[in-house]
């Protein structure tokens, strides 16, 4: 219950009639589209940020607890408000702010559905990538809630994968904004990687920066039949090894097919086992290429038949029934459970086949419609929700269903959440040190734990204390403290914490260290003993590695199957490990294409500030199980804990790699920079380096199939002549090498390297800023225009000079990090700049919670920390 | 009766949320209490004694347009529109029904003559300024709350009625054998008369003989507000008039009463013999829509090119399935250049008398519609159902648009009429 004068006091700020306390606005907000149910004791539609900030501050004093929802499509009961408190829907919060294809980023609200974002984007010939089949219904700031997946997520990643930056109103009713549109996050920790799949549990977010592409060229759709699902399943690890990403890899099995030939027939067929929608999209050319040889992939693994759309009509025929599936189920039964639970890809026929048995077990008809590509299933089952006994069973067998599916090796959920429905399920995959550390990270940002509380971790007995150390109930986590060097460090780390002390974790000890100076009376705790393999899945292109093995070491290991991790980090040495990778989080130009270490890993273990082991994550692509630990740990830099090893998504080599370079002046090299980041083109990236005078040369490159690059090498030469460049040239080069090491390598020489980071459209004039400040200084330049990053490395750098950088980088909405400099510039400054930010104030929070004896790397954060 | 008995329908909504998709109402308000998931969620409340039956309900079920665009996006394709209006009825006989609905259904819109009267009071009234003559009478008073706000949903109302100056009874047509029977809609009758007299043109031009019905109000707004009753007393003199006469087919100009007559037959699930004769009966009857496009029109001619884009009345493209026929009608025409609208098939917010009793909800349903025909950028805007066009002018007036609407007869009938229509307009 809350006080009269607590009702009062909403209404004062979002006006009586946006408040609603009657018993029919309570019994509308006490479900979401999932099973469970509770009754908020009043709900609130605030209209601007400062009324929610001003609605949290109001329920603080009140002491009640609340929870943000958009329309309430959660499938694991995330929006509910369980504890009888304040639920604030967001619906209001449904404006498009901006939208800005040059720089790739939109603005919104988080009320806003992602259909309705696509079709705004879609008007600038953009799109935003996550599509979530809810997609017409569900709203961003959902989507970014459970960190949403999609048929599309198969090529281009998750919500995660897409997310800038937002403005959230934190537990203490302060209004902070996290990211922003510059593809490289302030650096830190990622808060914005943090906040992606939080379930609200973190901050309540009231405006969303996100990451929008050019639209693709054009697609082919094909509808793959088949007499068995192994087969099927054959076929889609064949294709992703073939080094073809199709955009959708959708299934359905014989009584979904069953389902919609009744419902509303499109040509299934019904004696089929399963069917495969397979679509591809891209530039024209060597499209039909792909469709073809995915074509011959089908029919050597066993495929029966493979129809191609021949039209848009035929094409949306193709989709129908995908589309139709969930209503032709809901045709058959009063209701409906949508179970969502992962495994890695090769593990589907299994998977099934257990989905079968236990849904005969508990007397339920059972359908499949999937994303298998990623592995992600959702089995439907059908129910009465009237009937108990109904209810009851179909709980066990959701239940049931998540365990199998983590015993082959997967998740508990992979795009639905926890919520309060799959609370208990955490304790599959995660240990009771892994859970209370995400206890613990929760309470770095919502002390009181009023964010909508009692939700993702399971309660403990009694409640608020630490929950007991058991490993995870089903999941098998190879490596962890067993693997080569993990319990020698454990040990240190321990004995450094008992006595007080400090350790720095360090690899290879080959690059200036990133991040502020520590403590000198540190310890440095050495990863290079960690060098397992502890599991390479080349199959599911996924492998766990010990922290001391050399990305070369790496490379060299996975091309044995023709793949690679598609990670070049600038200034990184011969002998450079996985855990300096890991740590810094750092990327080069090619992340516009590719993405960040934060992208291809998908899990890790560390060690602790009290020496324990700590997992996070585990090996399937679409994970949501709990906060993103593992993107928190990714560029931490040694301050949470020594990771100890990773488990990396890695990739298909491509066939070929090409650059095309043009010269011309700083104002045409922005312009055709501008072309290519709006273009129907798959840039891997687009830099330039000073030539002379205020010449620049700007060179882009293609990473792909033979005559997908070679395309658009031709389409690229003419964009750069139109755009005034001149000395057209094309050159082949070597995948791993890249196309700048040794320009990287030039710059290493320098005292001082300077990174700053700005959207695309304002590199020009931060270049010429800094030009300014760093005059007389022969400053050596990188634009990297995909990225959104300036580096500059000088000689010398003065307090004054230092400052004026600052300064400017600041004015362009930018932010900077010193990657290198001398020790003596690092005593007297901080590397993350003169300018103090907001949301150091919750990293530092963050560090408190994780390490509050400060025993990792102490001194080395921003703000010295 | 008894919301029990619709416990099957309303326990099949899975709560998946994808009614708010296309919900009119969700989407200006955002608010659970309007869109079918929450209505249907209160519905069951009820049923299981979670929510007691009480003024509170009468937001979430009266808030409701009926266009039944929820069904379209509903994977278990639960009927809500049809639920609501049985919700509607208990909620009356549980709360209680208002005087002025007695007045109305019972004593007004079963007897044409009173109801030509009332309107002529209350045409006197609104005409000559005389509101509160307006506000004390009659069809435009219809559930009172918005009604103040609403008064200026019509311009003008005519002085006669449209049977006042075109009595019932037979007229002779052109055509060679086809006898047809004109069911003339109230909104047509009292408000829409230009529409009235170019669907008799064209129904002259194809029948040999066109016979104007002394048919009453075909039921819709009482069952749309609860009253199966009522409605199903006007269905009931209505079937007696349409076996009156002899007639190959039955047309109307309004697809919403068309779309309710085709539904007699389920309005007396409890009276086989009424039942039956519904079934007879409603086979003859078309939406002048679907009737041109059956039948054939004569060719209509156009001197200059204009831009036309289609509004979608919910009881056309929902209640009858009827979507591409006005389109290839409208594109068939010389001179036309058809423009689709986006959301064409959204509800304009009129929703019969809705406008009138939630007037600021159905404004902002009305401005979305309107941005979305601005965009397109055309001279008229067809439809083909009266109460739309009551609402779409008041759309066009209130953002200022330079946009003719007018129903699909105007424009089959009278090509060079309309121009001049527009000539008028501008130096006025």
């Amino acid at each position: 219950m809350v006080s009269e004068n607590f009702i009062r006091e909403l209404e004062s700020i979002v006006g009586a009639s946006h408040v609603a306390i009657s018993s029919t606005g309570i019994e509308l907000y006490s479900y979401d589209a999932s099973l469970i149910k509770s009754n908020p004791a009043v709900v609130v539609f605030p209209g601007d940020t400062q009324e929610v900030a001003q609605v949290v501050k109001a329920a603080n004093r009140e002491g009640v607890a609340y929870v943000a929802r958009g329309f309430g499509t959660n499938l694991s009961g995330g929006t509910i408000s369980v504890t009888e408190g304040l639920v604030i829907c967001m619906s209001r919060f449904n404006k498009i702010l901006g939208i800005y294809p040059e720089d790739r980023y939109a603005v919104v609200q988080p009320g806003k559905t992602n259909l309705e974002v696509q079709e705004a984007v879609g008007k600038h010939n953009c799109f935003y990538a996550p599509d979530p089949a809810s997609q017409k219904v569900s709203t961003l700031g959902g989507n970014v809630g459970e960190n949403s997946g999609g048929p599309l997520c198969l090529k281009y990643g998750v919500t995660s994968n897409h997310i800038l930056g937002m403005e959230m109103v934190t537990s203490d009713g302060e209004v902070v904004r996290v990211g922003g549109p510059v593809l490289d996050s302030i650096p830190g920790y990622d808060l914005r990687g943090l906040m992606v799949g939080s379930e609200g549990g973190l901050g309540i977010i009231t405006e969303l920066t996100l990451r929008i592409l050019p639209k693709t060229e054009t697609v082919i759709t094909m509808l793959a039949i088949y007499d068995d699902i192994p087969s099927a399943a054959n076929s889609v690890s064949r294709i992703i090894a073939a080094g073809i990403v199709p955009n959708t890899l959708e299934m359905m099995d014989a009584t979904v097919i069953e389902a919609v030939e009744s419902n509303k027939p499109c040509g299934y067929p019904r004696d089929a086992a399963a069917v495969l929608i397979i679509e591809v999209e891209g530039m024209k050319t060597g499209l039909k290429e792909q469709a073809d040889q995915i074509q011959e992939i089908c029919m050597a693994t066993g495929c029966r038949e493979v129809r191609v759309a021949g039209s848009e009509a035929e094409r949306a025929s193709l989709w129908a029934g995908r589309k139709g599936a969930f209503g032709a189920m809901a045709q058959l039964a009063p209701n409906y459970l949508v179970n969502d639970a992962c495994v890695p890809r090769t593990n589907l026929p299994e998977a099934l086949e257990e989905v079968a048995a236990i849904a005969d077990k508990y007397h339920f008809r059972c359908g499949n419609v999937f994303h298998a590509g990623d592995g992600n299933l959702h089995p439907l089952l059908l129910f009465d929700s009237r009937n108990e006994d109904d209810l009851k069973r179909v709980h066990k067998a959701g239940w049931d269903i998540m365990e199998a599916c983590v015993r082959l090796g997967g998740t508990i959920t992979g795009e639905h959440g926890v919520g309060r429905e799959k609370q208990e399920g955490m304790h599959l995959v995660f240990s009771g040190d892994d859970l209370n550390t995400q206890t613990r990270l929760k309470s770095a940002f919502d002390p009181n734990n009023k964010l909508n509380p009692d939700k993702v971790i399971p309660l403990s007995e009694p409640k608020g204390q630490p929950l007991p150390p058991t490993p995870p109930r089903t999941l098998k986590r190879p490596g962890g403290a067993s693997a080569s060097g993990v319990a020698e460090a454990m040990a240190e780390i321990k004995a450094a914490s008992a006595s007080g002390g400090s350790v720095i974790p360090v690899g290879a000890e080959l690059l200036e260290t990133y991040g502020n100076i520590c403590d000198a009376s540190a310890k440095p705790v050495k990863s290079l003993a960690m060098t397992d393999v502890i599991d390479y899945d080349h199959e599911n292109q996924v492998i766990t590695v010990g922290s001391g093995m050399s990305i070369d070491d790496l490379q060299a290991l996975v091309a044995e199957h023709n793949q690679w991790l598609p990670i070049r980090p600038p200034f990184f040495k011969d002998g450079s490990t996985m855990g300096a990778l890991a740590a810094t989080a750092v990327s080069g130009p090619e992340r516009m294409y590719y993405g960040a270490p934060r992208d291809f890993l998908m899990g890790l273990q560390y060690i602790d500030s009290e020496g324990k082991v700590i997992s996070t994550g585990g090996k399937v692509v679409k994970n949501v199980a709990g906060y993103d630990m593992t993107r928190l740990l990714c560029g931490s830099n040694g301050t949470l804990g020594m990771i100890t090893e990773g488990t990396w998504r890695i990739a298909t080599k491509p066939e070929l790699c090409t650059m095309t370079s043009g010269t011309g002046d700083l104002a045409s090299c922005s312009k055709a920079a501008v072309a290519l980041m709006t273009a129907n083109l798959f840039p891997v990236y687009i830099a330039a380096v000073p030539v002379e005078g205020d010449n620049w040369r700007l060179t882009t490159g293609f990473e792909g199939l033979t005559d997908v690059v070679r395309h658009q090498t031709d389409l690229t030469s003419a964009l750069l002549a139109k755009n005034g460049l001149t000395d057209i040239a094309d050159k082949d080069y070597d995948l791993l090498t890249g196309p700048f090491k040794e320009y990287f390598q030039g710059l290493d020489q320098k005292a001082y390297v300077i990174k700053a980071g700005a959207i695309t459209t304002k590199i020009p004039e931060l270049f010429n800023g800094l030009k300014m400040a760093l005059n007389g200084s022969q400053p050596e330049w990188f634009l990297d225009f995909g990225c959104g990053r300036i580096y500059v490395a000088v000689d010398t750098l003065d307090q004054q000079t230092y400052d004026a950088v600052c300064k400017k980088i600041a004015s362009v909405g930018g932010h900077i990090r010193v990657d290198k400099a001398p020790e003596a510039f690092k005593r007297s400054n901080d590397v993350y700049g003169t300018l103090p930010r907001p949301e150091w104030k919750l990293m530092h929070a963050i560090k408190k919670a994780l390490d509050p004896k400060g025993v990792f790397a102490p001194g080395r954060m921003q703000g010295k920390i | 009766m008894d919301i029990r008995e619709q416990y099957d329908a309303i326990a099949q909504c899975n709560k998946c949320g994808f009614c708010q998709t296309a919900c009119p109402i969700f989407r200006s308000t955002g608010n659970e209490a309007g869109v079918a998931r929450g209505r249907l969620a209160l519905m069951r409340a009820i049923i299981e004694n979670r929510v007691n039956w009480s003024k509170e309900m009468e937001e979430p079920l009266f808030n409701c347009l009926g266009c039944g665009a929820c069904t379209t996006h509903c994977n278990g394709g639960i009927q809500t529109a049809d639920l609501i209006m049985k919700g509607r009825a208990v909620y009356l006989e549980q709360v209680g029904r208002k005087p002025i609905h007695k007045l109305l259904f019972d004593h007004l819109l079963p007897y044409p003559e009173r109801l030509h009267k009332a309107a002529r009071f209350a045409a006197f009234g609104k005409n000559s300024g005389m509101s509160k003559v307006a506000k004390a009478l009659g069809l435009l008073k219809v559930l009172g709350r918005d009604f103040s706000k609403a008064e200026d949903l019509v311009e003008k109302l005519p002085t006669k009625p449209f049977r006042g100056t075109i009595k019932p009874g037979e007229y002779p047509g052109t055509g060679e054998s086809l006898r047809i029977g004109y069911f003339v809609g109230c909104g047509v009758d009292i408000i829409q008369q230009d529409a009235g007299k170019e669907t008799m043109k064209i129904l002259q031009k194809i029948g040999k003989s066109v016979t104007v019905l002394n048919n009453c109000c075909c039921g819709l707004p009482p069952w749309t507000y609860g009253d199966a009753e009522a409605a199903a007393k006007l269905a009931s003199k209505n079937l007696d008039i349409f076996s009156s006469g002899s007639f190959d087919v039955i047309v109307t100009d309004c697809s919403s009463c068309a779309s309710f007559i085709k539904k007699y037959p389920k309005i007396f699930e409890k009276d086989v013999t009424k039942q039956a004769k519904a079934k007879a009966l409603s086979p003859l009857f078309k939406d002048m829509v679907e009737f041109l496009s059956e039948h054939g029109y004569p060719a209509p001619i156009r001197e200059e090119p204009v831009i036309v884009t289609y509004h979608d009345p919910c009881h056309a493209v929902r209640g009858q399935g009827i979507a591409k026929e006005p389109r290839e009608i409208l594109k068939s025409i010389p001179g036309i250049e058809f423009r689709e609208m986006p959301e064409a098939n959204w509800c304009c917010g009129g929703a019969g008398s809705y406008a009138m009793t939630h007037y600021d909800l159905s404004m902002q349903v009305l401005d979305r519609k309107m941005k979305n025909v601005a965009s397109t950028g055309a001279n008229f805007l067809v439809t083909s159902c009266p109460a739309c066009m009551i609402q779409l002018s008041h759309g066009v007036r209130k953002h200022g648009l330079d946009i003719t609407v007018c129903h699909i007869s105007e424009l089959v009938a009278g090509a060079k009429a309309m121009n001049a229509g527009i000539k008028m307009k501008k130096s006025a």
